[in-house]
């Protein structure tokens, strides 16, 4: 049906309407995993499993909208489709913010359904490869000397040679040869590139340097 | 306005009075000459049976109907037409009093104090009562009784008195005279003026409207008291004093009309009584037999006026308390009408605040079905058609659709507006159908409810819709009260317990803060509110509704923290709690 698979993981509390959702998302060939409660669901719950979730806003001891936030919060962050019986807005606003990918009122059609499950999983594909090239970037990033990682700071911070000398007390010469080891350990082909992957692990500006 | 006055004004000049009369009579209304002409012709009859009833050598009637006809048409009649009744009442007098050979002084004498009479009676009796008289109540009989039975028949017999012994027409000293008159008209006034007030006033209507069974025990009734008059009044007695007994035997049929007809049935018992009375008592029939006719029928006078003025008193009373009674009535139905209504209103009130959750309820079942019938469909349209699958499908959808019209149901219910039913019912499942419904707001609420209910609880008689009205306000109070808690400081207990008495108590247990000491009495007052949204009347309704079934509504701190409201419910609504 689509180029990203993944298994739904589907939790609501009412057993009537977790047995129809698991029939109609089987029957539209969705790989299913169904849950009565978040306990359940966290009981079992492969972070690393591709997927998205399915979840009902209003269930007796938790808060549809706590397990999203436990979840992100635990690094085990999932993409999420709020389903509910009683859409108020500051609960849908509330969900959207924190990253929810749809928010359905029931009773929703199989075509909303299924298509906020297919955004959501496209959704889950990009955060698992986002998280993966993170991984990568970051794990290059620790071989670097402190040196280099000085120097990579100030490169993002847009600065030339002779100036990121002049703040680290050395001579051009010294950085130019930082730099090309620096390209060669993070596998970087252009300075763009590199950029690129300072941002991915986060890496800041360093203070002091003029911006852009 | 002005204007036709005056050209009006320079036009009398020529033959002022008459024409005076003439502009006066043409502003009569059609009504007022019909009124009239039944005068004139009731006067002239009246003064026919007056004669009838008149024995020489003395001059005054033992029974003199017409200056009582006179007074009840004044009565009736608007004051602008009084000048007409009267001068409608001269020719009838004139033809009457002519026919039997009266001298013409006389005549006209006798014509000024009956007119006198019925002047007086209605000029007092407007004066004291503003609305006509209906005798039916203990103030208008006192009034008629003072001045139109008693003050009017004296006053003009004075004047009477005077002019027949000016004219000297018949024998008779004055003071006689005075009292001979004065008699016969207080009784025909008694009897007359009673009997047309209550019929003129929607007396046909009345009798038209008639039960059959009442209509036939009014038949009884007169046929009985016919009877007994007959035969104690209008028989040859012979001077047997043992008869004397037998003199109160119609007062039982008069309290009977007093009792069940009121005053428009004694008025007519009485006037039978009074006719045939002082007939036979003028025919020397009766137990009155003494040296005269005359004298026959002035005793007989005393003895009825004796009976008639106390029966007409209790007919009003009877009817003064009957009304009492039915304003009472009515002011009770009507408090209960309203209290229903309040009843109702509020309990849509309170299915208004669950309206989200009830949709909650709603779509539940309508999200299970739809997506049921959807992943049917995939199937299908996939040829992957499992018929154990279908099956399950098609079986959960009917499960799912008839919760659905369990909610509708249950709503409807509590919408519809009805009298209080009251039926037995389990306390336990009055609980459970309470909390089904409260459901999908505490979950919205994330209120974590826990129930303590006891096994074995007695049944209680109560109105099933107005019971969970007491208890779903109960819980969202309940649920409301803790909405500033942590979520997991959200906690709801509900409990039941049999009482000592024989009743059961609902108690609801929450979480908040608490009711200070001198809020616990005002909770329950109409309009008292600490929402911002509130009406402030769930809790005041609540109770009503639970004092109607004969229990209590009461509220408790807990010692720990929050509130707890207990609804205490008698097995029977009378039975003790």
């Amino acid at each position: 049906m689509s180029a990203a698979a993944g298994t739904v993981f589907l939790v609501d509390d009412d057993p009537g309407v977790l047995r129809a959702l698991t029939r109609l998302l089987r029957a539209s060939g969705r790989d299913v995993r169904a849950f009565a409660s978040q306990q359940e669901f966290l009981g079992q719950h492969d972070p690393a499993a591709p997927g998205c979730l399915v979840l009902d806003v209003a269930m007796p001891e938790r808060n549809g909208l706590d397990l999203q936030q436990d979840l992100a919060d635990s690094g085990a962050e999932r993409a999420v489709v709020f389903i509910t019986g009683q859409g108020d807005v500051a609960t849908s606003v509330r969900a959207m913010k924190a990253g929810a990918v749809d928010f359905l009122i029931k009773p929703f059609s199989d075509k909303q359904l299924l298509a906020a499950v297919q955004a959501a999983i496209d959704r889950d594909a990009l955060m698992r490869r986002t998280r993966a090239q993170r991984r990568e970037v970051e794990r290059k990033l620790a071989t670097l000397t402190l040196r280099e990682r000085q120097v990579i700071e100030h490169v993002v911070a847009g600065q030339l040679n002779k100036h990121i000398a002049a703040d680290l007390g050395t001579v051009e010469k010294t950085i130019k040869v930082h730099r090309g080891r620096i390209m060669q350990k993070m596998g970087a082909a252009s300075l763009v590139e590199l950029i690129r992957m300072a941002d991915l692990a986060g890496i800041r500006p360093a203070p002091g340097a003029p911006g852009d | 306005m002005s204007q036709s006055t005056r050209t009006g004004s320079s036009a009398v000049l020529s033959a002022p009075w008459r024409l005076a009369i003439m502009r006066k009579l043409a502003g009569v209304r059609p009504e007022a000459w019909r009124q009239a002409l039944w005068v004139a012709a009731a006067y002239y009859l009246g003064a026919k049976v007056g004669f009838a009833f008149t024995f020489q050598p003395h001059p005054i009637s033992t029974l003199w109907l017409p200056n009582s006809l006179l007074l009840a048409a004044l009565l009736l009649a608007p004051l602008s037409s009084w000048w007409l009744l009267l001068a409608a009442a001269l020719p009838a007098h004139l033809l009457a009093e002519l026919q039997s050979g009266v001298p013409l002084t006389m005549v006209l004498g006798w014509f000024a104090s009956n007119s006198a009479e019925a002047l007086i009676g209605a000029v007092c009796i407007r004066r004291f009562c503003a609305a006509p008289l209906r005798f039916n109540s203990f103030r208008d009989v006192g009034v008629f009784l003072l001045f139109g039975a008693f003050l009017a028949p004296l006053l003009s017999s004075f004047l009477d008195a005077a002019l027949v012994t000016a004219i000297g027409w018949g024998q008779g000293a004055y003071w006689q005279l005075v009292r001979l008159r004065f008699l016969s008209n207080m009784l025909a006034a008694l009897i007359v003026v009673p009997f047309i007030m209550t019929w003129a006033e929607g007396g046909f209507a009345a009798l038209r409207s008639a039960s059959p069974r009442r209509a036939a025990e009014a038949v009884l009734l007169f046929l009985c008291l016919l009877a007994v008059v007959f035969a104690i009044f209008d028989r040859h007695q012979a001077g047997s004093t043992a008869f004397h007994a037998l003199l109160n035997a119609p007062l039982p049929f008069l309290l009977w009309a007093a009792v069940r007809f009121g005053p428009r049935g004694t008025s007519t018992a009485v006037v039978l009584l009074v006719a045939l009375a002082v007939w036979g008592a003028t025919q020397g029939d009766g137990p009155f037999v003494g040296s005269s006719v005359e004298e026959n029928a002035r005793s007989v006078q005393f003895f009825l006026i004796a009976m008639v003025v106390p029966v007409l008193l209790l007919a009003a009373a009877l009817e003064e308390r009957r009304k009492d009674v039915i304003a009472q009535q009515r002011a009770e139905i009507e408090a209960k009408e309203q209290r229903q209504q309040l009843t109702h209103l509020t309990r849509v009130a309170l299915l208004g605040q669950l309206s989200g959750a009830l949709a909650h309820e709603l779509n539940q079942p309508l999200t299970a079905i739809l997506s049921n019938a959807q992943a049917a469909q995939h199937f299908l349209a996939a040829d992957k058609i499992d018929p154990d699958e279908l099956r399950e499908i098609l079986a959960d959808i009917v499960a799912e659709d008839q919760r659905a019209g369990e909610v509708i149901r249950r709503l409807r219910a509590l919408f519809k507006k009805g009298e209080t039913q009251f039926q037995l019912l389990d306390p336990n499942d009055m609980v459970r159908e309470a909390l089904d419904l409260a459901h999908g707001d505490m979950v919205t609420r994330n209120i974590e409810i826990s129930t303590d209910l006891s096994p074995r609880l007695p049944a209680v008689t109560a109105d099933r819709v107005q019971m969970q009205q007491v208890l779903l306000n109960l819980l969202i109070n309940a649920s409301e009260a803790m909405s500033a808690n942590t979520p997991d400081e959200r906690r709801l207990l509900v409990s039941t317990q049999a009482l000592a008495s024989g009743g059961v108590q609902v108690s609801v247990a929450d979480r908040g803060l608490g009711i200070p000491e001198e809020r616990q009495a005002r909770l329950f007052e109409p309009f008292f509110t600490t929402k911002p949204q509130g009406l402030g009347l769930g809790l005041s309704i609540s109770r009503a509704i639970v004092t109607a079934h004969g229990g209590r509504l009461w509220c408790t701190n807990n010692p720990f923290r929050g509130a707890t409201f207990h609804v205490a419910l008698p097995q029977q609504p009378g039975g003790p709690v």
